[in-house]
């Protein structure tokens, strides 16, 4: 019993970020409805970006989003004007391959310039843990799944309370009606794709805290937000933490009382479930 | 009008290309490591063309197309290790266990009615399900590399001592690859199945059985992905649950797509350009730093995918196609 609630307390934790990953690819999916493959690889590049201004310059793992999020933002802005606006009147499968070499490309810079050992940085200063009653808690994880739960929140706010988060859900349900009542949509396109890419940068700082990076690890990422975001469905964030939490908890239980392989077994076989079953995903707007 | 020519074009494109693959192990038959590459280059190109029929004319992204490599890879494999049974009976059986297996997902996914983005994820959630299965399956896979007997020159064990008969069959897949993709792209199931790819609610409305026709295309796929499968795990001696490769089974579409959807030879050509690019990088870079060759080979692809989202194959239907586009100029200005 102690251990169930254990190993479901730490898939909680894990849930918590897994929802902010799967928040930044629902932004870019669910307003511009490009498949965006490289999600996984940001995702990845922004631990290494942790990583290297981490080390570089002796910051804890927890603070380096305050420099990688700026940067992961330019760096979207820039891909989204660079190759995403060319594709958006192409057959999806254009997208799909333009994404796959985004995808490579990000994968390939990452091992040339940090070589393919994994990388990570000294213990953070959120390290240790605390007992409450007969559990642990990790406390670096506790206190990432927190910052996570805030930045959701915050998220959250800042598409329904401000112009720019209101023009991003304006032309998410009907982009032709956003762009005649004055909305550029390649600037809010943009602004998803940027704010997209650069919520990967507080994940990845929060990774960085207790887990290592290596080059490998980014179509895992990229899988798994994807089917956090089948499972939710598009256009609801509590939706999505709650789809983060069943993944995150699923694969903790999957580790504890099957076999530390067969986790991503378990969260594929979600995903294709809820396909079958409901398309729509659980909590689905459209 | 000149549809015949334009046939004939490519069929002589084709005659040319398979002398040159004929004669090429006689260029390089003293390097076996070389003639292992254009093996490696062809086992793409036999790929990607067998994905042409679900990717190119049905349009469904498939990604799992190691998993029907691997499905044939370790049914060939476990039936020589355990009943020492000729691989040339089990690549059939590998193709058949590939069908079975693509039929068991594929009547559901198609039932369903999983099409575009979360077909694509799903059959590309089924490669790395697979690799953890056969991970787990300690019988028939596991974690160790399990070796297929070592006969040095029995043509009963699919032994010959040298790379250049594995060769001649992987050149004979794709021939037969190509032949099937081009009587399909010439039959009613392939207009159906164009139709279907075009758009779906319309070719349903017009009374073609989406579902059925997109299994059939699956099938024809997984078969021919499947016998490769069991002649791939012959080449390299053995079978690992590492065969089941997520990223690779992206490539593979990605050649299909890069190559020109739906022409027959497009994802031959793209195959041939860019992994044959990507070995050649490979060997020449590859040795001094690691990663270079991939950003170099990414940068290519997004290149050829931003410029040229009809496929590399368009270059050689330019001249076609300007007439066309003329007359409506003309029109405009009238």
């Amino acid at each position: 019993m102690e251990v169930i609630i254990q190993s479901l307390f730490d898939g909680a934790l894990m849930g918590c970020i897994y929802a902010l990953i799967a928040l930044g690819l629902s932004l870019i999916f669910g307003v511009m409805n490009v498949v965006n493959f490289a999600h996984g690889n940001f995702v990845m590049l922004s631990m290494y970006f942790s990583f290297w201004v981490g080390s570089l310059w002796g910051i804890d793992a927890v603070l380096t989003p305050l420099i990688t999020f700026p940067l992961l933002f330019v760096i979207g802005m820039l891909v989204y004007y660079g190759i995403i606006d060319r594709t958006l009147q192409e057959h999806y499968t254009i997208q799909i391959a333009v994404t796959v070499g985004l995808m490579t490309f990000l994968g390939a810079i990452t091992q040339l310039v940090w070589k393919a050992r994994p990388r990570a940085l000294p213990y953070s200063f959120i390290q240790g843990s605390i007992q409450f009653g007969g559990y642990t808690i990790a406390l670096s994880r506790l206190i990432s799944a927190a910052i996570s739960l805030i930045i959701i929140i915050g998220i959250s706010f800042f598409l329904s309370k401000t112009w720019p988060g209101r023009t991003i859900r304006a032309t998410s349900d009907d982009s032709d009606a956003a762009s005649l009542m004055g909305v550029d949509f390649r600037k809010t396109y943009a602004l998803a794709f940027g704010l997209g890419s650069s919520l990967t940068a507080i994940s990845g700082g929060l990774l960085m805290t207790f887990q290592q990076v290596d080059p490998t690890m980014g179509l895992r990422f990229g899988l798994l937000s994807w089917c956090i975001l089948a499972l939710a469905g598009l256009g609801s964030i509590p939706g999505l933490l709650i789809s983060g939490l069943i993944i995150g908890i699923g694969e903790s239980l999957a580790m504890t009382f099957w076999d530390p392989r067969a986790r991503s077994l378990v969260i594929y076989l979600i995903f294709i479930l809820v396909l079958w079953l409901r398309p729509r995903g659980l909590f689905g707007r459209k | 009008m000149n549809h015949k020519k334009k046939q004939n074009l490519e069929n002589l494109l084709l005659l040319f290309f398979l002398i040159i693959a004929i004669l090429v192990p006689l260029i390089f038959g003293s390097n076996q490591y070389n003639i292992l590459l254009v093996t490696t280059v062809l086992i793409y190109g036999v790929m990607a063309t067998s994905w042409n029929i679900i990717g190119g004319l049905a349009g469904q992204v498939d990604l799992a197309s190691f998993a029907y490599l691997g499905l044939g890879a370790f049914t060939s494999g476990t039936l020589l290790i355990r009943f020492n049974l000729t691989p040339w009976i089990g690549m059939i059986l590998g193709g058949l266990v590939a069908v079975a297996f693509a039929l068991l997902i594929g009547i559901p996914l198609f039932r369903f009615r999983i099409k575009e983005v979360w077909y694509a994820l799903t059959t590309c959630a089924l490669v790395e399900i697979l690799k953890v299965v056969f991970n787990m399956w300690e019988e028939i896979g596991g974690p160790v590399e399990r070796y297929l007997p070592y006969f040095s020159g029995s043509p009963y064990h699919m032994r010959f001592g040298s790379y250049v008969p594995y060769y001649y069959l992987i050149l004979g897949m794709l021939v037969i690859a190509l032949l099937v993709n081009s009587r399909i792209a010439r039959s009613k199931l392939g207009f159906y199945l164009k139709a279907l790819g075009e758009d779906e609610s319309a070719a349903e409305v017009l009374g073609v059985n989406t579902r059925a026709c997109k299994l059939r295309a699956l099938v024809y796929y997984s078969f021919l992905i499947g016998v490769t499968g069991a002649i791939y795990a012959n080449i390299y001696g053995f079978i690992h649950p590492s065969f089941f490769n997520g990223q690779e089974s992206i490539k593979i579409a990605i050649l299909g797509i890069v190559g020109g959807r739906g022409i027959t030879y497009g994802p031959l050509l793209a195959a041939l350009l860019l992994v044959g690019t990507q070995e050649l990088l490979r060997a020449s870079l590859g040795a001094e730093v690691s990663g270079l060759y991939l950003v170099v080979y990414s940068v290519i692809l997004i290149l050829v995918v931003l410029f040229k989202p009809k496929g590399i194959a368009t270059f050689f239907q330019y001249r076609n196609k300007k007439p066309a586009k003329q007359e409506v100029k003309k029109k405009n200005v009238i």
